[in-house]
């Protein structure tokens, strides 16, 4: 009965998945063996080229590495820049608290267009940013940070902080203080108690924030397409091309499936993770 | 060690807090709260919430900063030492147990932050878990652990370390009745055991009476008065005291005159009662008389005794509480008092006409007789 009624509960979000999600990556694991012939489109026979291609191909290999890369480096900067943050949001007692938050969520307000249009303002060869540090003598020359790694980590991270702020929030408000008091009296320093106490207690919010701000950033499309250009490609943008450029939907679908894979397998390993150490939190 | 109360005077005291005093924004929550502490005593700071009795003991551990004051641990000034150097042990009302932590890694805490090595800290631990009687569950985490168990390991916890003073923070009030007790007895036990210090904050009276060698009654971010638990509750110096000890009834009134019997307050709107002679109240002065409920006798009209103080009752409440009956009757002007008898006794019914009577030496004065309150 109680059982039942649950289900009943998830029925909604389970007919949403099972349409707009498996069914779909269902269809493209066909696909994703079927030759593609240019001019003349998906013929019938069955080919592994294009997953052989993906593991083999230093250039497959180049923009998968690459994407990983950008997804830990972009989690790791959220997380280095979000922590200190949340924890002042989770912590202080001023009245502006709601104001402060809020501002953390602005930028979301923002077109994402919007936003990575105004990175390129500010990141391009003459952007402000160069000018800057040319005006304080830091480089002679113009820094390249468009069209390469560092825009679209500096970009990405910029877009991504909030979800990072905001899932680390709860997190930390829910650790009691007199368990960091405690820490305090037994003989723990400010800096030894966080360590010891604080940081492992919000293990939780970090692994679901870093989970959350990885898969979206390994599979964010119009930052790193605009940010990019059309050479420096990440698997998203890649994906894109396959399926709008070149109309070649069978290696569209193998790539869009290693990314699924990949994601899948992230989120798996992660709730091992999280039932070894978060549980005894 | 012994129940006996320990040196008041001679010893150098354990703990000294001198005027000790804090405001959060406008609101006064300490105001110069001072108190000792002798080697191996048991000093409860009792009062209602909000009194600034948890203030006093955060301050003591160094978790709040007061304003103006100073702490003293045996003879060394530690009011601007940071907590972590203070060498105090605290057990929380929320046990404050690390959550990712066995019991042994939590009762182990201090002393590897104190830099006990392994081949030390580990029989020292298991000793403690030992005597909180918690041998065998060193493994477990908290989170596996009843209510009971988890403020055993807090114990263990912050006695491990030999701190020259434990703080209590209401370590009972998240228990049930009759684990309370037990661990009521418990507490006392380990402190006469081990000799340590102990300053336990509550707000049950019955508590602090069961625990304490000295009683800290505190109103209003100030000390109302300290003494040992038969002197706060039956000679309490205010009537503060005097409402949070016990349920008393109140009567106000003026001294009219002593004679050999003690002294004789004309209670305002008609009658008089006689209580135990004291220094200090000339007549003329405003008093209020409080009367201890379970102090006042009653029986059925015509069975009196000579008691000093007996007036004629109806009773018109009347309540079964297992050890005592609760009874509220009316005198002949109209006015009520509130009286417990013993459960054995037999009930008497509402509307028996009745005889209540005291003697003078059950008759607190307390002067100043402000517009009388009713018992609480």
């Amino acid at each position: 009965m109680r059982g039942a009624r649950g289900w009943g509960l998830l029925l909604p979000a389970i007919l949403l998945l099972v349409l707009a999600f498996l069914l779909p990556v269902g269809l493209m694991v066909p696909t994703s063996f079927r030759p593609y012939v240019p001019l003349v489109g998906i013929t019938n026979g069955f080919t592994i080229g294009y997953y052989t291609r993906l593991v083999s191909d230093s250039y497959y290999l180049e923009i998968i590495g690459r994407t990983l890369a950008l997804g830990l480096t972009v989690t790791l900067a959220t997380l280095v820049i979000g922590y200190p943050m949340a924890f002042f949001l989770a912590r202080t007692t001023s009245r502006w608290r709601n104001w402060l938050t809020i501002l953390v969520v602005f930028p979301l307000l923002l077109n994402l267009v919007v936003r990575t249009f105004g990175w390129i303002a500010l990141l391009a060869q003459n952007g402000l940013v160069n000018q800057a540090l040319q005006a304080l003598g830091v480089v002679h020359e113009p820094v390249k940070l468009l069209f390469n790694f560092a825009g679209l980590l500096i970009a990405l991270t910029h877009i991504f902080l909030p979800f990072m702020v905001l899932v680390l929030l709860g997190p930390i408000q829910n650790i009691p203080r007199d368990v960091e008091d405690a820490a305090r009296v037994l003989g723990a320093s400010w800096g030894s108690a966080f360590l010891r106490v604080t940081l492992p207690l919000s293990a939780p919010g970090i692994l679901s924030g870093s989970i959350l701000v990885f898969v979206l950033t390994i599979s964010a499309l119009v930052t790193p397409r605009l940010l990019g250009g059309p050479t420096y490609q990440v698997m998203s943008t890649l994906i894109y091309d396959e399926f709008l450029q070149r109309l070649n939907w069978p290696a569209g679908s193998a790539e869009a499936l290693l990314l699924t894979v990949m994601v899948l397998a992230l989120v798996f390993f992660s709730g091992v993770l999280a039932r070894r150490t978060g549980a005894r939190a | 060690m012994g129940s006996a109360s320990p040196a008041v005077s001679g010893a150098a005291p354990a703990l000294r807090v001198s005027r000790l005093r804090k405001s959060f924004g406008a609101v006064v929550a300490v105001a110069d709260v001072s108190l000792d502490a002798a080697p191996s005593e048991f000093v409860s700071l009792l009062g209602p919430s909000g009194c600034g009795k948890s203030t006093v003991l955060r301050m003591i551990a160094g978790l709040v900063e007061p304003d103006a004051g100073e702490v003293v641990l045996a003879g060394e000034d530690i009011t601007r030492v940071p907590v972590h150097r203070r060498n105090l042990g605290l057990v929380f009302q929320s046990y404050a147990l690390f959550p990712h932590m066995t019991v042994l890694e939590n009762v182990a805490f201090g002393l590897r932050r104190r830099g006990v090595g392994e081949a030390e800290r580990l029989p020292r631990v298991e000793r403690m878990l030992e005597m909180v009687r918690l041998g065998p569950l060193g493994a477990r985490y908290p989170r596996e652990l009843s209510g009971g168990q988890q403020q055993r390991v807090a114990l263990a916890r912050a006695l491990v370390t030999e701190p020259r003073v434990l703080l209590l923070d209401e370590p009972l009030s998240n228990l049930d009745a009759l684990l309370r007790d037990e661990m009521r007895v418990e507490l006392k036990r380990l402190q006469e055991r081990l000799g340590t210090t102990m300053i336990f904050v509550t707000h049950d009276q019955a508590e602090a009476l069961a625990l304490s060698d000295r009683v800290v009654v505190m109103e209003g971010g100030r000390v109302e008065q300290i003494g040992r638990p038969e002197e706060v509750y039956r000679r309490p110096a205010t009537p503060f005291v005097a409402r949070f000890l016990g349920r008393a009834n109140f009567l106000t009134g003026t001294v009219a005159g002593s004679d050999a019997g003690g002294i004789v307050v004309a209670v305002d709107g008609g009658f008089s009662v006689v209580a135990s002679p004291r220094p200090g109240l000339a007549p003329g002065s405003r008093v209020q008389a409080a009367i201890r409920q379970e102090n006042i006798r009653l029986g059925p009209a015509g069975a009196g005794s000579d008691r000093a103080n007996r007036f004629a009752a109806t009773v018109v409440f009347h309540a079964f509480a297992g050890q005592t009956h609760h009874y509220v009757v009316q005198l002949a002007d109209g006015r009520e008092l509130e009286v417990t008898a013993a459960g054995s006794a037999p009930a008497l019914a509402r509307g028996t006409r009745a005889l209540i009577e005291w003697g003078p030496e059950d008759v607190v004065l307390l002067a100043g007789g402000a517009a009388g309150e009713a018992a609480r």
